[in-house]
């Protein structure tokens, strides 16, 4: 019975670890950090941790995860409420149908892939904001944000990979 | 028994048919959550600041490691800087000490010629500390979310620095507050040329510069004046320092602002006491009557 309850909890905690660490990166990527670099041009983690987990395990990353998850990044941010949820559904679109093309391929190609995605998702969210704002938002800022996005996407991924790695049992 | 069976039918028949347009129910709801947000904002606001403090706590906890990695970084990096900074900083306050006694004499000059014109002095502010535990600054907003803890803070306080304004309280929460800076898309600021008294708008567009609008055609601004807010609409009282002129273009002035946004780590909330901004709904109504 306690070996029943021991197995539910740690199964209901690796279905749940994906979600978790993306909030966790999430929350942290909001942190004030002081570094010079980062002012104003931060990388957008969403867009990096709902790309790693759809391509890698689709299967513990659903579609309501993907909802809580833009809703959770709409509530800190404070860009109009609901363009971070339509980012992600944008982006989970994209990526379930484009998907097979970057699965199981070297990381060089799904990073290829990350930055295409990432691309399309940004431009859509920038135009729903544009035409929420009437007024078209500074494309030079939203550039500079998908170029650190891309750049970051590596260690992201590595820190995701660590996570699948060593605490979430294989699909089969 | 069938009966039971076509119910479970009926039921799955449902199940299925939810999976399979879920996602364009959810993309509706999402158009649907931005619609709302943009016809009734105080629906969200409220949401989004009971939200607020049910997230804030968690971000608060992970500045602690965030912080102890950013100050290693700068120990190294100020490391070069302190002898310098030395050097610098005695210059500084034998000027300063000069002029403090400069001061202390106007101080009581200003004392005695405003008895002498029955002056009334404008009302003490009220001020309080905050922690910034959450930053934004990216194409699609620029905010901050700072810990107030239990102290009164109300929508529409100005956010200082050591340096000058750096936006507004958007919403608060119990311990939390959401400040828009000055950079935002949202924000929209009464301002003068401190030397000129030239009026305008100073008006965020989610770039680092927000650009100066609103301001008379024949107006003679130049790169390098100071910017002050104007106390035009009673948001913000006349004379706070916000930034310098930066680049004059035919139809594009753009100023930079004093404090660096993205490298806060307090700011104060003044209540100036200030009655511009309109705390909720039944405040417009009763506006209206």
């Amino acid at each position: 019975m306690s070996e029943d309850l021991d197995e539910n909890i740690t199964s209901v905690f690796q279905r749940t670890l994906p979600l978790l660490s993306s909030l966790l990166l999430l929350l942290f990527s909001y942190v004030p950090l002081d570094f010079s670099l980062l002012n104003n041009v931060r990388p957008v983690i969403g867009i990096s941790c709902v790309y790693f987990w759809l391509i890698h395990r689709p299967d513990l990353f659903n579609l309501w995860s993907i909802y809580f998850y833009g809703m959770i990044d709409d509530i800190i941010s404070a860009s109009p409420f609901g363009s971070n949820i339509l980012a992600m559904l944008i982006l989970y679109l994209l990526i379930t149908n484009l998907s097979k093309f970057f699965n199981a391929k070297p990381f060089v190609v799904m990073w290829y892939g990350f930055a295409a995605i990432a691309l399309i998702t940004m431009l859509c969210r920038w135009l729903v904001v544009s035409i929420y704002y009437s007024q078209f938002l500074p494309l030079s800022m939203l550039f500079f944000s998908y170029m650190v996005t891309v750049a970051a996407y590596p260690f992201v991924s590595l820190l995701l990979a660590f996570v699948q790695n060593n605490f979430i049992a294989d699909d089969d | 028994m069938k009966r039971r069976r076509s119910l479970y039918i009926h039921l799955s028949h449902i199940r299925l048919l939810a999976k399979k347009f879920a996602l364009v129910i959810l993309f509706i709801s999402a158009f649907a959550l931005m619609l709302v947000n943009k016809t009734d904002t105080m629906i969200i606001e409220k949401t989004s600041s009971v939200a607020t403090d049910v997230v804030s706590p968690v971000i608060d906890v992970l500045v602690v490691p965030a912080k102890l990695i950013a100050k290693v970084y700068d120990y190294f990096r100020d490391l070069k800087q302190i002898h310098k900074d030395n050097i610098r900083l005695r210059e500084e306050n034998r000027k300063l000490n000069l002029l403090y006694d400069k001061f202390k004499s106007l101080e009581i000059e200003n004392k005695l010629l405003s008895d002498l014109l029955n002056y009334v002095t404008p009302k003490e502010s009220e001020f309080i500390t905050a922690r910034v535990i959450a930053e934004e600054g990216d194409a699609f907003s620029h905010s901050m979310i700072a810990y107030t803890g239990d102290k009164k803070v109300k929508k529409g306080q100005v956010a200082l620095s050591d340096k000058g304004v750096v936006g507004r309280v958007e919403n608060v929460g119990k311990a939390y507050a959401r400040i828009i800076l000055i950079t935002d898309i949202n924000s929209k600021i009464p301002v003068m040329v401190e030397k000129t008294r030239i009026r305008g708008i100073l008006s965020g567009d989610n770039t680092t510069m927000p650009r100066l609008v609103f301001i008379p055609l024949d107006a003679a601004i130049n790169v390098g004046d100071r910017i002050v807010t104007s106390g035009v609409a009673g948001v913000f009282p006349a004379g706070l320092p916000i930034g310098k002129v930066v680049s004059v273009k035919k139809n594009e002035i753009r100023v930079k602002p004093f404090s660096s946004l993205g490298q806060l780590e307090y700011i104060k909330l003044v209540n100036y006491g200030l009655s511009g901004i309109l705390e909720n709904d039944e405040e417009i109504s009763e506006g209206g009557n």
